[in-house]
C-alpha cells in the first residue's frame, strides 16, 4: 500500500524578498520599528520642505515683472525670477557690449568644435589635436574677446590657430567617416601615396604654407573693436579665469609634482616649500597679494592690469594643489613599473612620460576633476577682489534700483548654475573613470 | 689526446669608466641644481630689487615701525577691548587672529558633530535617510562656499525681527536675544574667589582620570566592570560645585538688555558671525559626511560580521569594533578639513565679519599701507596654524601606527 498524492500541493507565495515592490519596501524603509519611525519622520519633513520650496519658486514665484514692487503686487511671499530674466544676458555676459555678444558665442562655439573630435570615434590624432587646442585656442579666443589692434605677433599667432582648426576639423570629419587621418586623405586624393616620402613632405608642407599665407593674408583686412577687460563679466568671465587655471594648473602641477619628488635636493626643497607656502595660506590671501604686491614687483612703468594679476595668483595656487594630487597618483605606481621601464632602456623623461605618467594620471582622474571643480568653486572669490565674475553680477542685482534687495532669487539661481556645472563634471568623471578603468572587476 | 683544460681563474675586468663629462651623472646633477638656484634666485633678485626701487620711488619705508602707529578705525567685532584713538595695529592684528580663532574653533566642533552625523545617516540601512544625507551632500559640495556663506547672510537677513520685535530665546524670562543684528547671550563675570572653583575643577579632572584607570586596572585583573559615567560625571561636577558654593558663589550674569537702539550688556554675536558659522558647518559637514562614511566602509565586512558572531550587540559592534579601525581612516582626512576651515573662515571678508583677512589685511592695509609687511604677517599667521595642525597629523600618525604593529 502506497500514499501516492493525487493532487499537487499549491505552491507556497514567494518571500517578501526583494524581487516585489513591498519586500523592497520593507527591508529598505521598515525593517525595524525605529526604521519605520525615521521613514515617516523624515518623509514629512522631505515633505513640507519641497512643498515650501514649491510655493515659494514656482507656484508663488513671478516671473514676468518690471520691477520688485511689481512682484510684490502679484505675490508677496513668492520669488521674484523676473529679475534674473531682467539681468539674463549681463549674468552670463557682464557688460560685455551687447552688439557684440556674437564673439563670445563664436570663441565658444570655436572651443566646441575644436575639442569636439576628441570625443568622436575612429578620429586619429586626437592627442595633437588636445595639444593644438591648448596651445592655439587661447589666442583666437583671446583675439575675439578682446579685439583691437594685432600686433604681427598676434596676427601671427592668429593665422595659425585658423589654419590649425580647419585643419583638425577636416581632419576629424574624414576620420568620423571612416577615411584615416588627413595627410592620408590629401595623398590618396593628390594620387601621391606611392610618391618618394620627401616629394610627400614637400608637397603637405606647400600645401600648409598656403593655406597660413591665405590666411594671413585675409585676416589683415579684418580687425574687430576693441574691448577692454573692464567690461568682461558675468559667467564669461568665470570661465574664461578657471580654463585658464585648469588648462595650466595640470602641466605646472605635474612639473612640481616632478620637482618634489626629485633626486636632486636643491630642486625637490624648491618645489616643496614653493607647493606648502600656496597650500598652507587661504587663496584670498594669495589674490590679495595679487593685487597690492605685483604692482610692487614689476619694474617701473610695467602695469599689470588686475585680471591678469588674478589669473597669475589663481594659475600658482592651483598648481600647487594639483601637485599634490598628481603625487599622490605618482605614489600609487609600484616601483616596478619603474624599473621596468629603466631595463628596457628608457631614460627618466622616457619613464615618466610613457610609463608612469599615463598609469598615475588614470588613476588621478576622479582627483584631478574634483580639483576642477575646486577650481571653477574658488573663482567666486574674484568677486571680493572686485571683478565682475558671475556672483558679483548677481550680487549686483540687488543694487539695482528697480531690484532693490532682490537677495534669495539670484543666489538660488547661481547655486542652481554652478550645480548644474559642477554635477555634470563630476558625473562624467565618475562614468571616465569606469570606462579607462583596465583593472578586472569580478 | 687529452683535453686541455684550463685551470685558470676567470678574471673579472672591470669596466674601463671613461669619464665623459658630459654624460656622467653627478656632474649633471651638480650642473641642473645649479642651474635650478640660478634662474630662482635671479627671480627672486629681480623681484626684491624691484619691490625695493618702487617703494623708494614713492617714499614709502619697509618695517614693522607702523605697528605702533594708531589704528583710525574700529573693529566690529572683538574678543579684547579696543580703543579707538589710543590702540594701534599690532592690537588690530591680535584682534584679527582671535577672531579667527575664535569662528575656526566654533566652526569646527560643529563641523566635527554635523559632519559625523550625517557620515552616519549616509551609511543607514534606510534606504530614505541615506537618499536624503546624499542629496544635501551633493548640493552643497557642488555650490561655490562664498555664494552660501552670502545666501545665508541674506537669509538671516530676511528671517529675523527687526530690534524692537526681538525674538526671546529664554521664553519670557528676557535673557538671550535674536535679532536682525545678531544674537545677544548673557555673559558670565568672573569675582575674585571664582579661580578655587577652576583649581577645584582641575583637581577633579585628575581624580577622575586616575578613578577611570584604577577601574580599567580592575577590569583586567578580576573581569569585573565597574559602573564608569556616573562616578566620573558625580566627581567633576560635585566637587568643583561645592567649592563654589562654600566660596560664595563668586560669579554673577551679565543679561543683555535693550537700551535706546541697541542692546547692551552680555555678550553679543553680529548677524555676520552667525552667518558665517552656519555656512563653514554646513559646508564642511557634507566633506566629513564622506570621509567618514570611506573610513567605515573601509573596515572589512567579515569584521562586523565576526563580532556579531560572538554575540556583541550591534552598538557595541561599531563602538569596540568598528570605529575604532575606522578611525585611522577618517581621522587624517578630518584634520586636514579642520585646515580647511580656518583657511576658508577668510571669506568672512565678504560678508564684513572682522576677521584677520578683512579687519588686518583689507582696512588695515588700506589705511596704513605697508603691503609687503601686511601681507606676509598675514601669510605667517595661516603658514604657523597650517603647519602646527599637520604637526599634530604627524603625531597621530605615528601613534596609529605603533598601535597597529
Amino acid at each position: 500500500m502506497a500514499y501516492v498524492k493525487t493532487k499537487d500541493t499549491p505552491s507556497r507565495t514567494p518571500p517578501l524578498n526583494e524581487s516585489s515592490v513591498l519586500g523592497w519596501l520593507k527591508i529598505n524603509l521598515f525593517d525595524t520599528l525605529y526604521s519605520s519611525v525615521l521613514t515617516v519622520l523624515v518623509l514629512i519633513a522631505v515633505f513640507f520642505a519641497v512643498k515650501a520650496l514649491w510655493v515659494w519658486g514656482i507656484s508663488d514665484g513671478v516671473w514676468i515683472a518690471n520691477s520688485r514692487r511689481e512682484c510684490f503686487k502679484i505675490s508677496i511671499d513668492g520669488a521674484c525670477w523676473a529679475g534674473i530674466f531682467a539681468w539674463f544676458d549681463s549674468i552670463f555676459y557682464g557688460r560685455y557690449p551687447r552688439t557684440d555678444l556674437w564673439r563670445i558665442d563664436l570663441g565658444g562655439i570655436l572651443l566646441i568644435v575644436w575639442m569636439a573630435p576628441l570625443w568622436l570615434p575612429r578620429v586619429q590624432g586626437k592627442i595633437l589635436i588636445g595639444l593644438s587646442t591648448v596651445a592655439l585656442y587661447p589666442f583666437l579666443a583671446g583675439y575675439l574677446f578682446t579685439g583691437g589692434d594685432k600686433g604681427i605677433f598676434m596676427q601671427i599667432m592668429l593665422s595659425a590657430a585658423i589654419v590649425c582648426f580647419f585643419a583638425t576639423t577636416a581632419n576629424a570629419i574624414i576620420g568620423f567617416l571612416g577615411g584615416g587621418n588627413l595627410i592620408a586623405f590629401i595623398l590618396r586624393k593628390t594620387g601621391k601615396n606611392k610618391a618618394p616620402e620627401k616629394q610627400q613632405r614637400n608637397m603637405l608642407l606647400t600645401i600648409l604654407a598656403i593655406g597660413f599665407i591665405a590666411v594671413f593674408l585675409w585676416q589683415r583686412g579684418w580687425s574687430l573693436e576693441g574691448v577692454t577687460w573692464t567690461r568682461w563679466g558675468g559667467l564669461f568671465l568665470t570661465f574664461v579665469i578657471a580654463g585658464i587655471g585648469i588648462a595650466s594648473a595640470l602641466p605646472g602641477g605635474i612639473l612640481l609634482a616632478l620637482g618634489r619628488r626629485s633626486k636632486l635636493p636643491v630642486v625637490r626643497v624648491l618645489c616643496t616649500s614653493f607647493i606648502e607656502l600656496f597650500r598652507s595660506v587661504p587663496l584670498i590671501t594669495v589674490l590679495f597679494m595679487a593685487t597690492t604686491m605685483f604692482p610692487l614687483f614689476m619694474p617701473e612703468g610695467f602695469v599689470l592690469n588686475k585680471l591678469v594679476q588674478v589669473i597669475i595668483a589663481v594659475c600658482l595656487f592651483n598648481a600647487c594643489y594639483m601637485a599634490e594630487t598628481v603625487r599622490a597618483g605618482l605614489q600609487a605606481i609600484p616601483r616596478g613599473q619603474y624599473e621596468g621601464a629603466h631595463t628596457i632602456g628608457l631614460g627618466y623623461w622616457g619613464t615618466i612620460g610613457l610609463i608612469i605618467m599615463p598609469q598615475a594620471l588614470k588613476h588621478m582622474i576622479p582627483n584631478i576633476v574634483g580639483s576642477f571643480i575646486g577650481l571653477l568653486k574658488d573663482t567666486t572669490l574674484v568677486s571680493i577682489i572686485g571683478l565682475f565674475d558671475v556672483l558679483n553680477i548677481l550680487r549686483t542685482i540687488s543694487r539695482d534700483s528697480p531690484w532693490l534687495g532682490l537677495h534669495q532669487e539670484t543666489l538660488v539661481f547661481g547655486a542652481m548654475l554652478f550645480f548644474i556645472i559642477c554635477f555634470a563634471m563630476s558625473k562624467y568623471s565618475r562614468h571616465l573613470e569606469v570606462k579607462l578603468s583596465t583593472t578586472h572587476k569580478n | 689526446m687529452a683535453i686541455e683544460v684550463s685551470h685558470k681563474q676567470t678574471v673579472h675586468v672591470r669596466p674601463v669608466e671613461k669619464f665623459d663629462f658630459f654624460q656622467d651623472e653627478r656632474v649633471r646633477s651638480v650642473f641642473f641644481q645649479l642651474l635650478t638656484a640660478l634662474a630662482v634666485g635671479g627671480v627672486a633678485w629681480f623681484l626684491i630689487s624691484n619691490t625695493a626701487q618702487n617703494l623708494e620711488k614713492r617714499g614709502l619705508s619697509f618695517g614693522l615701525g607702523f605697528l605702533d602707529v594708531v589704528a583710525p578705525f574700529d573693529p566690529d567685532f572683538k574678543l579684547v577691548s579696543f580703543t579707538v584713538g589710543v590702540d594701534t595695529y599690532s592690537r588690530i592684528f591680535l584682534i584679527g587672529i582671535l577672531n579667527t580663532l575664535y569662528v575656526s574653533f566654533l566652526a569646527i566642533i560643529g563641523t566635527t558633530f554635523f559632519g559625523f552625523f550625517l557620515g552616519i545617516m549616509r551609511l543607514s540601512s534606510n534606504w530614505l535617510i541615506s537618499r536624503v544625507a546624499l542629496a544635501y551632500v551633493e548640493i552643497v559640495r557642488n555650490v561655490p562656499l562664498l555664494l552660501q556663506i552670502i545666501f545665508w547672510y541674506s537669509v538671516i537677513y530676511a528671517v529675523l525681527p527687526r530690534l524692537k520685535q526681538s525674538l526671546d530665546l529664554s521664553v519670557g524670562a528676557e535673557l538671550a536675544f535674536l535679532n536682525i543684528r545678531g544674537l545677544y547671550v548673557p555673559w558670565p563675570v568672573a569675582h575674585d574667589m571664582l579661580w578655587f572653583s577652576f583649581v577645584a575643577l582641575a583637581i577633579a579632572i585628575v581624580a577622575a582620570y586616575f578613578f577611570r584607570r584604577w577601574a580599567q586596572q580592575r577590569q583586567d585583573a578580576t573581569g569585573q566592570k565597574l559602573p564608569i559615567f556616573l562616578p566620573t560625571a558625580a566627581i567633576i561636577i560635585l566637587i568643583p560645585g561645592m567649592v563654589f558654593l562654600s566660596t560664595g558663589s563668586p560669579m554673577t550674569w551679565d543679561v543683555p538688555r535693550l537700551e535706546g537702539f541697541n542692546f547692551v550688556g552680555g555678550a553679543s554675536l553680529p548677524r555676520s558671525f552667525i552667518a558665517l558659522l552656519f555656512a563653514l558647518i554646513i559646508y564642511h559637514a557634507a566633506y566629513l559626511a564622506e570621509s567618514v562614511r570611506a573610513g567605515v566602509l573601509s573596515v572589512s565586512k567579515g569584521q562586523s560580521e565576526a563580532a556579531l558572531g560572538i554575540g556583541l550587540r550591534p552598538n557595541k559592534v561599531l563602538s569596540l569594533v568598528v570605529i575604532p579601525q575606522a578611525m585611522p581612516a577618517i581621522v587624517p582626512p578630518m584634520i586636514s578639513l579642520w585646515m580647511n576651515v580656518v583657511k576658508n573662515s577668510s571669506l568672512a571678508t565678504a560678508i564684513g565679519f572682522a576677521d584677520l583677512v578683512a579687519v588686518y589685511m583689507q582696512t588695515s592695509l588700506n589705511t596704513a599701507g605697508h603691503a609687503v609687511e601686511i601681507v606676509g604677517m598675514t601669510m605667517a599667521f595661516y603658514m604657523t596654524i597650517s603647519l602646527t595642525i599637520s604637526g599634530l597629523l604627524n603625531i597621530y600618525n605615528k601613534r596609529v601606527q605603533l598601535v597597529e604593529r
